[in-house]
């Protein structure tokens, strides 16, 4: 029911972020909107001083806050696969629902591709399954990487989300 | 604006985050030093007069088991599992008192809170067993003792495997 609410949330806010539409998608890959960076960069801060700051007053346990683990070299590639899908398509996975939902025929499709994405690498698992699980690195996070206290690298973040902001404003 | 005051809002939240956020080191040192100069705990009878007076901020946590605790536990002392000790929520001016079923968690767990930089935490020595040896059952009870009702102990021993309730009503016979 809780993991049901966040989705409504979450395509609501892509939705009135104007993050349905293929060509503002696009357009970040051919720096012509901003709109994805300022969307996705600004839900990352806010979440993460959110985190940082629930945590510090008690509020929330932040060992129980799952952290996927890392496996290099695979997540490297499935990023490069990822990106090139989303410049085709001009929709990721969560903005092509949030299209479809909005009656974006586009959305639609890149739904029924992402599915039958999802069935060939099930089917041919077996095949990249090695080299699915090389490389691990454990539940890495950016301060261990970094070897920083987890407030440096909160700073950190919000220095580069917020010069990167004032970057793009004075771009458009 | 909004943008300018919800960039000024981040950049405040980020630099208390790592203000505040620093690495805990421990003063490995100075608390040696305060251990071989016997400040780190407090003897039963210690404890029985910081109790009688109500010292203010004194709390005394009690490390055992929940069992062990419902069974008998010191005037106005709280349970906090020893697996919590270090996400409870203290306030830095609180005297802890903590007590264990001998004094070795209490010992451990006292390392742990100073290490976070909790001033003022004290153990008792010889945890539940003291308190009953000498506050509860002493061999000669003092105007102190009485306050708790004690009564004078009597030679009767008891096994290891005895519940704390049992220890305490054996001890409570008296003569």
């Amino acid at each position: 029911m809780t993991a049901f609410a966040i989705g409504i949330a979450f395509g609501f806010a892509l939705e009135r972020a104007g993050l349905g539409d293929a060509r503002k998608l696009a357009g970040q890959f051919y720096c012509t909107d901003f709109t994805v960076l300022k969307v996705l960069f600004t839900a990352i801060v806010t979440a993460m001083l959110g985190a940082f700051w629930l945590a510090r007053f008690g509020v929330l346990d932040l060992a129980s806050v799952y952290v996927p683990e890392t496996f290099l070299a695979p997540q490297l590639a499935g990023g490069a696969i990822f990106g090139v899908g989303f410049l085709l398509a001009g929709l990721c996975p969560g903005t092509s629902c949030v299209a479809a939902a909005s009656g974006r025929g586009d959305g639609a499709m890149v739904l029924l591709g992402m599915f039958a994405g999802v069935l060939l690498t099930g089917l041919g698992f077996r095949a990249i399954a090695t080299f699915y699980e090389s490389t691990a690195r454990g539940a890495w996070t950016l301060p261990e990487l970094l070897d920083v206290p987890r407030g440096t690298a909160i700073a950190m973040i919000v220095a580069i989300a917020l010069g990167t902001f004032a970057l793009v404003e004075r771009r458009a | 604006m909004i943008r300018r005051t919800l960039a000024a809002i981040a950049i405040i939240a980020a630099t208390l985050a790592a203000l505040v956020d620093r690495p805990q080191t421990i003063d490995i040192a100075s608390l040696a030093t305060q251990i071989a100069a016997e400040e780190d705990h407090v003897t039963a009878l210690e404890l029985a007069a910081w109790l009688r007076d109500r010292k203010a901020g004194l709390r005394i946590i009690d490390l055992r088991g929940e069992k062990e605790f419902r069974e008998y536990h010191l005037p106005r002392a709280e349970r906090v599992a020893f697996a919590s000790i270090t996400t409870t929520r203290f306030a830095k001016h609180e005297t802890l008192v903590l007590i264990s079923d001998g004094g070795a968690h209490a010992a451990q767990a006292w390392v742990l809170l100073r290490a976070q930089g909790q001033p003022h935490v004290y153990f008792l020595r010889g945890g539940v067993a003291e308190w009953l040896d000498e506050v509860m059952h002493p061999a000669t009870p003092t105007e102190l003792t009485r306050y708790f009702g004690s009564t004078p102990r009597i030679d009767e021993g008891f096994e290891s495997g005895d519940t704390w309730s049992a220890v305490a009503a054996m001890r409570r016979r008296g003569c």
